[in-house]
């Protein structure tokens, strides 16, 4: 029976729903699995991880770790893996397990596969499916090593219904501090804003909503929907929205069930951000703009008159 | 300070890209630098300007790279080396990684910059691993590098929680994202100038390494076949009263969508 390691997904302090979706897809193609979980006073979250579907619990909570820092984060990854002997390791899609992943491959002479969308057992190999070229091929890649490293592209895996794990839980040893990459400081994102990764519904605004007032109209229809609110770069670039907030292959991928592109032309970059969407909207002027080639609903016409009836239309609904 | 920067040739990912039989059809496909690698080269041509830094790239695989290189000198880049083995064509990350060490071995470098991931693959390994066989400090996805002293700099990261600002030990590798600077376009002298200078070709045996498991630079993953990628069909288009046709596309939304 192969073993998979799923690494938890945390954000501020919560377990995210990504951590039930690889430890549910490891389950389904039969895999023992343990979780392991990296931060600081996160005992917390062992009742939500045993649920989560996870056979063995790797814990290192430390204070070294409430903030992230690549590698003393790969070496809880690693010990874990070591511990339970993991033939597979799964990161979710984040920037801690791009960074992290690629190290713990290394350090444990594993192949690294980044980005992937599904994964199955062939014969002998390991084979997983994943994009590239921003989304217009897809590859499918066999693993030559005995060991996989993966980082899982947000929205790949779905949550089974009705799992359970048993509890076991294993304290790991604080890493060494990397004394050579010392965090000084976090400038933290807004805190109490949806995050655009778990958002059910995000809206993203683009160069057509031009300056604050529009990205404050578009914000009070992300507002009534409590969805997440995202950006094309160009509002990025303009100073309008902050980095964390574009939505892109530069950026955060994102996989909800509607994705609302508000004044976004759509170039090839925002598209491999976004096309994982259940439902897209795009509301543009220019009746030519790529984003329509994506979108399932497209209304042609000036977005500074549309959002506030698209506004009126969705409260009459949604009482 | 010393930087090695790497740069990548890749197919342009604004045309079409066909697949048949497993495999991306070549006609019609045109090669361009990285555009994350652009980003690196700039990087390193402003700490060259601001800090007296010392510029290199290194550029593996790719076939005639001549161009590209040329395009990079003609940035402000000062040396180039290029290597190229026809035993790079199984090439993955690792493999990347493996070679780029011993590049650096041999140079005495300070500071790598990559890109954060080269747009043919979209792995984003290979500066990350680079930096863990040589045993440096790394940072990735960075959006800015402030240069503290001979033996310091000072990087901003976009992370999950936000943005990091991080104190890294020379040497060190960064990776950069797009959001670090604006490329420069080559100016007219630069390029001029960049026609003279030359590129330092290489292979495999004159870097001292093969890929084997003897060298533990093996390739550990190989693709099997390319598909082509589900592609969304263009659906319903509305045009005309604005009024009207938001409300039906808000009733779509929630009785043939249920999304809303």
């Amino acid at each position: 029976m192969a073993k998979i390691l799923v690494v938890a997904d945390i954000k501020n302090d919560a377990l995210k729903d990504s951590t039930t979706e690889l430890l549910s897809k490891a389950g389904s193609i039969g895999a023992e699995t343990a979780v392991v979980a990296i931060g600081s006073n996160i005992e917390a979250l062992i009742p939500g991880l045993v649920n989560a579907g996870s056979d063995t619990q790797y814990v290192a909570d430390d204070p070294a770790l409430a903030i992230f820092s690549a590698g003393p984060y790969a070496s809880c990854v690693a010990d874990a893996a070591k511990q339970f002997e993991a033939d597979q390791i799964w990161f979710s899609f984040s920037e801690s397990g791009k960074a992290a992943a690629p190290r713990v491959a290394v350090q444990l002479e594993a192949a690294c596969a980044t980005e992937i969308t599904d994964v199955a057992i062939s014969g002998e190999h390991v084979e997983v499916i994943r994009p590239a070229i921003a989304n217009k091929v897809m590859q499918r890649v066999r693993i030559n090593a005995g060991q996989m490293v993966a980082v899982v592209r947000a929205g790949a895996f779905e949550a089974a219904e009705g799992i359970t794990g048993t509890e076991n839980v294993v304290t790991l040893s604080p890493p060494a501090v990397d004394v050579k990459a010392v965090v000084k400081e976090l400038i933290s994102d807004a805190s109490g804003e949806i995050d655009l990764a778990d958002a059910d519904i995000v809206i993203s605004v683009g160069r057509g909503v031009k300056d604050q007032t529009g990205v404050d109209l578009v914000k009070e229809l992300a507002h009534d929907l409590k969805a997440g609110f995202g950006s094309s770069r160009a509002m990025v670039d303009g100073g309008f929205m902050a980095h964390n907030k574009q939505v892109g292959q530069t950026g955060k991928i994102v996989a909800p069930s509607l994705y609302m592109a508000i004044g976004i032309s759509g170039a090839i970059q925002h598209l491999a951000g976004m096309n994982g969407s259940k439902v897209i909207l795009a509301v543009n002027k220019d009746p030519e703009a790529p984003i329509f080639n994506v979108a399932d609903y497209g209304i042609v016409g000036d977005l500074f008159e549309v959002v506030p009836i698209l506004r009126a239309e969705i409260k009459k609904i949604r009482i | 300070m010393k930087i090695l920067t790497t740069v990548k040739k890749v197919v342009d990912v604004e045309l079409t890209i066909r697949v048949q039989a497993g495999a991306i059809v070549e006609d019609g496909l045109q090669y361009v630098i990285n555009a994350w690698d652009e980003n690196a080269v700039e990087a390193a041509v402003q700490l060259k300007e601001n800090n007296n830094a010392e510029t290199t790239l290194v550029s593996i695989g790719g076939g005639d790279n001549t161009d590209m290189i040329r395009k990079c000198y003609a940035m402000g880049i000062e040396k180039g080396i290029h290597v190229e083995d026809p035993a790079l064509e199984k090439a993955d990350s690792p493999v990347f990684a493996r070679v780029l060490q011993k590049v650096f071995e041999k140079g005495d470098y300070d500071l790598v910059i990559t890109g954060k991931q080269a747009q043919d693959t979209d792995s984003g390994q290979t500066g990350i691993m680079l930096a863990e066989y040589l045993g440096l400090p790394c940072v990735s996805n960075v959006i800015d590098i402030q240069v503290l002293d001979d033996q310091h700099i000072k990087v901003s990261r976009l992370g999950d929680a936000g943005t990091e600002i991080i104190e890294l030990e020379l040497p060190a590798v960064v990776t950069v994202t797009d959001s670090i600077n604006e490329p420069r376009l080559p100016q007219m002298r630069g390029i001029m100038m960049a026609k003279k200078k030359p590129i330092d070709v290489m292979d495999l045996s004159a870097l001292g390494i093969s890929i084997d498991d003897a060298d533990g630079a093996a390739p550990t993953s190989e693709i099997v076949e390319f598909m082509a990628s589900k592609t969304r069909e263009a659906g319903q288009k509305f045009e005309g009263d604005a009024a009207q046709i938001t409300a039906q596309v808000v009733s779509l939304l929630v009785d043939e969508a249920n999304v809303l």
